[in-house]
């Protein structure tokens, strides 16, 4: 009996009757107690409880199609209920003892019911009425069945007799009356016997007698004309019908005790009985011998049932219930390459080929393969023999060795087979396969001629074994998987995860998918775990998508789940399948009934997904242009991971629009969806936004919309709009707002305008001190004329010279500073076909973070040969470094080793432990070691500017959880390892992290270079530097992303302060060398796009104004390279036109436009190539060697030329 | 009959006083109850009046009791009011002298391990009696012991005789806090049920459900349940301290907090905390200077 599987098992008072319900996994069980139950025998959860009856329930049935379900008791009742409403509709009344069973037609409103009243009932369940009554039996009747196709009914009595019912009559008068010819009726009555009590619409066709006690249960073949019988003299009898007469076929004798009840198997030729000897017995239907018996210890059994579709059945017994099947239902197959080979239900060999979708003929006949009943288990393939290894759980486990012949040429009978006894057995080589004993825990590897070359004794109880790579098994225990070494007879590597039952490699061989009943753990080929994720529902299968995702199915379910762990559901599904292999959109699987199918999937999800991961913005976007099945739920994913740009692609609706636009700050779509909303609040967002970026003409737009007439003054009065802010005091004045005609003259310094506007409301004496004040003697008069007072009349207080308002230095109303673009610039870019070519982002990885330009490329080349440089020359002390970070390492573990007494060891003091991140130790309150790091990895030795970052970290570390009365409170410690539970595992979270560094901080930095604040930006950017060097990170990609992240603002930091030096001399006559220069020198940190032209254009400008000729056309030439068009471009394209002519520079400064050259970060001079330089090991900003030992003028924190091992951000 | 069992008298008083709501607890109607439960419910009254600083005149109330429970609550009162060498000394004196009350024990036990006495004070809890507040006691003393290994086992013990008491929960969420992983959200349930039923909102309820966000990452969720406790209490040191760390994380400003948190609490263990690490800081720091000064 080792086949047969109980999926489900409750535990309750006796359980009388079962139904199952034909399409869902529920299970109504009703019980001794009265009360009816309605399990989900999936999840193994009670959903409902009736109880309305009075006494034992006994019969129970759910109807085919209606949400009904009828049941039967002692209380003489039959209650029909809703399962939906969860009440009983109607009760009907009439037995007049114990109802035994109820069951519903399958397709007329009929209820059939037995009783102890001696009757057989049918009832019209619409109309609620009896429609007819059965009598014959002279004791109890014990059970009543309709037939499924047929008018008959059979019943079963303690009488001792089965017999066989005709209702054909019944339902003629139940049919439509137009339907019987007078023909019809004269033949039916004189064909259909009246019986004794002249009732003709069921009549008794066939009396059974055999049974030597009462009858128990009684039911129909489905297809054939047999009954199966069960009775209180232990036998289970067949019988046999035909249109004259019926006869007892054969008896199955085995049940030891009385035969509770007994139906035949809905599609194998097998009949099941129970009994009160408590077991389960299951009989050859052809043969009547015993197949499988199972006996449980204390229950005797009352019940059985079986699902009408699946392979499910369910027995009833004192306890409980329990629901089971027979066998296993996973066809054995294996998979190479394009082929599948699997077991089919005739056990049958065949392939499959997934290029064509095309299955061959049966090859070999695995008919005497094992027990008859029981099929085969697994099948391992071995391509260069051609041969297959199947096993079967037959007598113990046995397997057996088969060639495949060369032609498929129907289901011939395997010739020279080897065979053994093992539990599983899988190839490991072309010549050897591994054979398991699971009660002698030995594998043995033997050769193709079936003898043993070795045995190995497992290390510890395993329960299944599989190919684990070359040379290798993959050995699964009940908590751990182990790949073991064949050849050396080892361990390989070992994995804590429960309860493994398949494995699923990639067909690159690099991952394996292992799966138990609820969990998906993905590892590499050397068992390192990649990423887990739970199912509540069973996971039945897995297969791998040559891309590297994993697509599983459960029970009800396809999913799939990238690398990472990222996962989602492709598809509901109404069978269980068995996947084998995806190729696009087809996936192909086995059904139970081991046929191939092919299944059509959208893999559009998890492509995109995956290529965001990879940042493939080339399959992105292909995705985006063919697919148009993108929903919400993609969008709010990209929103969630941060990419509302992407997210932007998909939505149509407007306000969506419009938040995404702001998110990424895309104001073009911003406006252009606020246009079409026209509301004031998201003018009012747009216009913050578009200040934010700096973009006035959008903010003038936005206060246009609002009618802000005070803030578009200002505006106008910053980007110095004279001719508009003019405007503003006409319109102002037609307006008759005071206050906004006296501001707007204010900001025109129109002191005219002013004092006739006071004087229009009657302000003479305001009026007067105004014009008192600009020297306007003419008006002063006037003005005393108008109001009748002379000078002396009046007494002013003391003047002071006005102070006109500011003017706009340059007139920048007439176009917009250069705009930074959102941090993903390069996939709108993409998106928009501005790049030519999209390779370089797979070409190289490093500059895929967000700030992707062409250029950037570039850049990491630059930066790597740096970083080369500085091995160089720090050979040897790089390698002592090494050391004395492994010692500090090694004394830490030794000190917590020996500091384990009463009080324990606290969170923060493991997270130190637990990592070598200065940021981790930080957080754990470590201060000193965290110092340390930070002085090992980047030299830092200047903290102060770092104590804010510190505290920061520090102060998120812990909670404080009130607890008990009077105490101070518990303090917790926040872990960023949420789902962490081990110890050594465990790590603080960290406040601000990469992602919040990049898209907050970093574009702040832009916008204060955009907004040409530059004391600020060089702030906020030697912030950035100081945030990294306390953070960590959640990968690789991450790692090289802060180091772009650094170095982007290291070149910010040195471009602002030379920008910012300058301008300090720039009054200076003397040092205009020195101004032309730094202007010069300004240009050469690597910026973004935008804001190098700012650079160039002024220094441009200023070589211009200075008659450095050749320098002016060399920055114009520089400038117009970048963009040959818009105003700048003009603007460059006249100076250089103008300066070519000139052709000379008036002043010589040191600056050689042909000569590779870096800049020294805190003397702003030259360092051309070939010169000596330190670094910082921070920054990687260079100095001339006469500054190393001092602090880095960039980060403010590192020493200039220290030696370092590089910053850890990562904890593995 | 124990009178904490769901029928009994006193548990309504026992579970307004463990979630935190003394003013319930002091205005208490206590004149139906049996004799032998006056003692009891006059305990939690004084305590509650300890717990949110109505301590005053209580010495002078409890003058010449000589019951151990009222005894020790006095030389509380004293204790919590700053006098804490006379205190100390009669609390030391009535542990030694009748060391099997339960007031004594959960009182005593208290002051012990304020005063940073731990040991003595779970020697004298381990005499109690099927008491859950000494189990609580016990397991915090543990926790902050870092011993989460003996606290949980402790709530395991108590489970087995208290499965359904507020206390045993709670005490089961404070390790759950500790131990991370599923049991953040376990404990988030336990909190979370208690303030979202209206009769035991309180701020300790919100705050717990607060911190079980907060160490579940749900940084939005636990914001809302922190203001919620601040509208109820707009001074308590704890949700102003959670407050800190919730903005810290979010990347918020938090100066308000901080400011309100220095008013209402300047002992607050944060406070000292961070006050202690800024010194530290620069204490470490000095050490460093670059070769060559700038």
């Amino acid at each position: 009996m080792q086949s047969m599987l109980t999926k489900f098992e409750s535990k309750s008072s006796r359980a009388k009757g079962i139904a199952f319900h034909p399409k869902r996994p529920w299970i109504l069980v009703s019980l001794h107690t009265s009360t009816i139950q309605l399990w989900d025998y999936r999840m193994g959860t009670l959903i409902d409880r009736f109880e309305e009856h009075d006494g034992p329930v006994r019969g129970i049935d759910f109807h085919r199609t209606q949400p009904l379900f009828v049941s039967g008791g002692d209380d003489y009742k039959i209650k029909v209920w809703s399962y939906q409403t969860r009440r009983c509709l109607f009760t009907l009344n009439g037995h007049l003892d114990y109802v035994r069973t109820v069951f519903f037609h399958h397709e007329l409103p009929w209820i059939l019911s037995s009783s102890d009243d001696q009757t057989i009932r049918i009832w019209n369940w619409q109309n609620r009425s009896l429609i007819c009554t059965m009598t014959g039996h002279n004791h109890y009747t014990m059970c009543a069945q309709f037939h499924p196709k047929e008018d008959l009914i059979v019943s079963a009595s303690l009488d001792q007799s089965v017999r066989v019912w005709d209702i054909s009559g019944l339902r003629k008068k139940h049919s439509a009356p137009t339907s019987m010819t007078f023909e019809d009726q004269m033949a039916r009555a004189n064909t259909n016997q009246a019986d004794m009590f002249g009732n003709t619409d069921a009549v008794v066709k066939f009396v059974l007698e055999g049974h030597d006690r009462g009858v128990n249960w009684v039911s129909f073949h489905p297809t054939l004309p047999l009954i199966i019988s069960a009775g209180d003299d232990r036998n289970v009898k067949l019988w046999r019908m035909s249109e004259t007469k019926a006869w007892e076929v054969d008896t199955c004798r085995g049940h030891f005790q009385n035969s509770s009840a007994c139906l035949f198997h809905p599609h194998q030729d097998l009949i099941l009985s129970v009994g009160e000897d408590k077991t389960i017995r299951v009989w050859d239907l052809n043969k009547r011998t015993a197949v499988q018996s199972f006996k449980r210890e204390n229950d005797r059994f009352w019940v059985i049932a079986a699902h009408p579709e699946i392979n499910l059945f369910a027995a009833g017994h004192d306890n409980g219930v329990m629901v089971f099947k027979l066998e296993r239902e996973r066809p054995a197959y294996a998979i190479h390459q394009n082929s599948l080979f699997f077991i089919n239900k005739e056990k049958h060999v065949r392939s499959f080929d997934f290029t064509q979708n095309i299955q061959s003929p049966s090859m070999l006949s695995l008919k005497k393969l094992g027990a008859p009943w029981v099929p085969p288990r697994t099948l391992s393939y071995n391509p260069a023999e051609r041969s297959i290894l199947v096993t079967s759980p037959t007598d113990g486990g046995i397997y057996e060795l088969i060639n495949l012949p060369k032609d498929a040429s129907g289901a011939v009978e395997p010739t020279d087979t080897k065979r053994g006894a093992g539990n599983s057995a899988v190839f490991v080589a072309r010549n050897r396969f591994a054979v398991f004993n699971s009660s002698s825990q030995t594998i043995d590897i033997k050769d193709l001629s079936n003898s043993t070359t070795k045995t190995i004794k497992t290390p510890t109880s395993i329960n299944d074994i599989y190919f684990g790579g070359t040379g290798c098994l993959l050995l699964c225990a009940s908590s751990t998987v182990i790949l073991y070494d064949i050849q050396q007879k080892k361990t390989v590597a070992e994995l804590a995860v429960s309860g493994v039952k398949y494995v699923v490699w990639s067909n690159d061989g690099l991952h394996v998918a292992l799966l138990s009943k609820h969990n998906v753990t993905i590892v590499t080929k050397t068992l390192e775990q990649v990423s887990s994720l739970h199912e509540t529902i069973r996971i039945k299968s897995a297969t791998w998508d040559d891309v590297g995702v994993l697509l599983y199915s459960t029970l009800n379910h396809i999913k799939y789940t990238l690398l990472n762990g990222d996962n989602g559901i492709i598809r509901t599904l109404d069978e269980t399948i068995y996947l084998t292999k995806v190729k696009g959109r087809s996936l192909f699987c086995l059904d139970r009934q081991a046929k191939p199918k092919l299944l059509d999937i959208d893999p559009t999800e998890y492509r995109f997904k995956l290529a965001l991961v990879k940042r493939n913005y080339d399959e992105m976007l292909s995705i985006i242009k063919t697919s148009n099945l993108v929903g919400q739920s993609i969008i709010s994913y990209l929103q969630k991971k941060g990419y509302p740009e992407i997210a932007l692609q998909f939505v149509q609706d407007p306000q969506t629009r419009f938040e995404l636009a702001i998110e990424c700050g895309n104001l073009e779509v911003a406006v252009e969806m606020a246009k079409e909303l026209d509301r004031p609040k998201l003018w009012t967002r747009l216009s913050a936004e578009a200040l934010n970026q700096g973009n006035h003409q959008v903010v003038e737009m936005a206060y246009q919309k609002l009618r802000s007439f005070d803030k578009l003054s200002f505006l106008y009065l910053v980007t110095g709009d004279t001719e508009k802010l003019n405007r503003m005091a006409k319109i102002a004045e037609h307006r008759n707002d005071y206050t906004a005609r006296f501001q707007n003259a204010i900001y025109l310094g129109d002191v005219e305008t002013r004092i006739q506007m006071l004087k229009e409301i009657d302000l003479y004496p305001l009026a007067y001190v105004t014009a008192k004040a600009h020297g306007l003697n003419e008006e002063c008069e006037a003005i005393l004329e108008a109001s009748g007072l002379t000078e002396q009349d009046i007494r002013i207080p003391e003047i002071s010279v006005p102070i006109s308002p500011p003017r706009a230095i340059v007139p920048t109303h007439q176009t917009n500073w250069p705009l930074r673009a959102a941090s993903q610039s390069f996939f709108e870019k993409a998106l928009l076909g501005q790049v030519e070519s999209m390779t370089i982002e797979d070409e190289a990885p490093s500059g895929t973070n967000g700030f992707g330009t062409g250029e950037d490329a570039d850049d990491g080349k630059r930066f790597n040969g740096d970083l080369l440089d500085v091995e160089g020359e720090e050979d040897a002390a790089g390698w002592d470094m090494g050391d004395d970070d492994l010692n500090l390492e090694q004394a830490d573990e030794l000190a917590v080793e020996t500091d384990g007494t009463g009080v324990g060891m606290s969170e923060a003091e493991l997270w130190a432990r637990n990592s070598p991140i200065a940021a981790d130790h930080v957080a754990a309150g470590s201060f000193e070691t965290a110092m340390q790091l930070l002085n090992r990895q980047v030299g830092a030795v200047n903290f102060e500017p770092l104590k804010p970052r510190f505290m920061e970290i520090y102060q998120a570390s812990k909670t404080y959880l009130p607890a008990t009365v009077g105490l101070p409170p518990l303090v917790n410690y926040v872990r960023r390892t949420v789902e962490e539970t081990d110890s050594r595992k465990i790590l603080p979270a960290i406040p601000r992290d990469l992602e919040s560094v990049r898209t907050n901080y970093l574009q702040k930095g832009f916008a204060a270079m955009k907004a040409n604040n530059l004391e600020e930006g060089v702030k906020i950017f030697r912030g950035v530097l100081h945030n990294l060097m306390l953070t960590t990170v959640q990968n690789k990609s991450e790692i090289e992303e802060a180091k772009k992240i650094i170095r982007t603002a290291t070149e910010y930091i040195i471009a602002m302060s030379i920008e910012l030096e300058r301008r300090s001399i720039a009054a200076d006559e003397s040092q205009t060398k020195r101004n032309l220069e730094l202007s010069a020198y300004f240009t050469k940190p690597t910026l973004e796009l935008p804001h190098r032209q700012i650079a160039l254009m002024s220094a441009m400008k200023l070589a211009y104004t200075k008659k450095n000729h050749v320098l002016a056309a060399h920055f114009a030439s520089r400038v117009l390279a970048n963009s040959s068009q818009g105003k700048n471009a003009e603007n460059a394209r006249k100076i250089k036109t103008v300066s070519e002519r000139s052709g000379q520079d008036a002043i010589e400064i040191e600056y050689d436009q042909f000569a590779e050259f870096d800049i020294c970060a805190a003397s702003y001079t030259p360092i051309y190539s070939g010169q000596p330089f330190v670094q910082d090991p921070f920054t990687g900003s260079k100095y001339h060697p006469r500054y190393k030992g001092s602090i880095c003028r960039v980060s403010q924190v590192t020493e200039i030329g220290a030696p370092a091992s590089g910053l850890r951000l990562l904890a593995q | 009959m124990d009178p904490f069992s769901p029928e009994g008298e006193l548990l309504t008083i026992h579970n307004a006083f463990h979630g935190g709501q003394y003013s319930a607890v002091i205005n208490h109607d206590t004149s139906g109850l049996s004799a032998e439960n006056s003692i009891p419910s006059r305990v939690y009254k004084l305590r509650s009046q300890i717990a949110s600083s109505q301590a005053e005149g209580i010495a002078a109330e409890l003058e010449g009791e000589d019951s151990p429970d009222l005894a020790i609550l006095k030389a509380y009162a004293e204790y919590s009011q700053g006098n804490t060498e006379d205190s100390v000394k009669t609390v030391e004196s009535l542990v030694e002298a009748s060391p099997d009350n339960a007031t004594v024990q959960i009182i005593g036990a208290t002051v012990l391990h304020v005063e940073g006495r731990s040991e003595e004070a779970l020697t004298l809890l381990s005499k109690h009696q099927g008491n859950l507040e000494a189990v609580a006691l016990v397991v915090q003393i543990r926790l902050s012991q870092n011993r989460t290994d003996l606290a949980l086992k402790e709530v395991l013990n108590a489970k087995r005789w208290a499965q359904d008491s507020l206390l045993v929960n709670l005490a089961e969420s404070w390790v759950g806090l500790r131990i991370g992983g599923e049991r953040y959200q376990q404990a988030y349930y336990v909190y979370e049920e208690l303030a979202q039923a209206p009769s035991t909102s309180t701020p300790r309820a919100l705050i717990g459900q607060a911190v079980s966000e907060l160490h579940l990452g749900r940084l939005p969720e636990a914001e809302v349940a922190l203001q919620q406790a601040l509208e109820k209490n707009p001074t308590h040191g704890d949700a102003l301290a959670n407050m800190i760390v919730l903005s810290v994380l979010a990347g918020k400003e938090f100066d308000e907090y901080l400011s309100s948190l220095q008013n209402a609490a300047p002992s607050h263990p944060f406070l000292t905390n961070v006050a202690q690490k800024s010194e530290l800081f620069d204490k470490a720091a000095a050490k460093y200077t670059a070769k060559v000064g700038a």
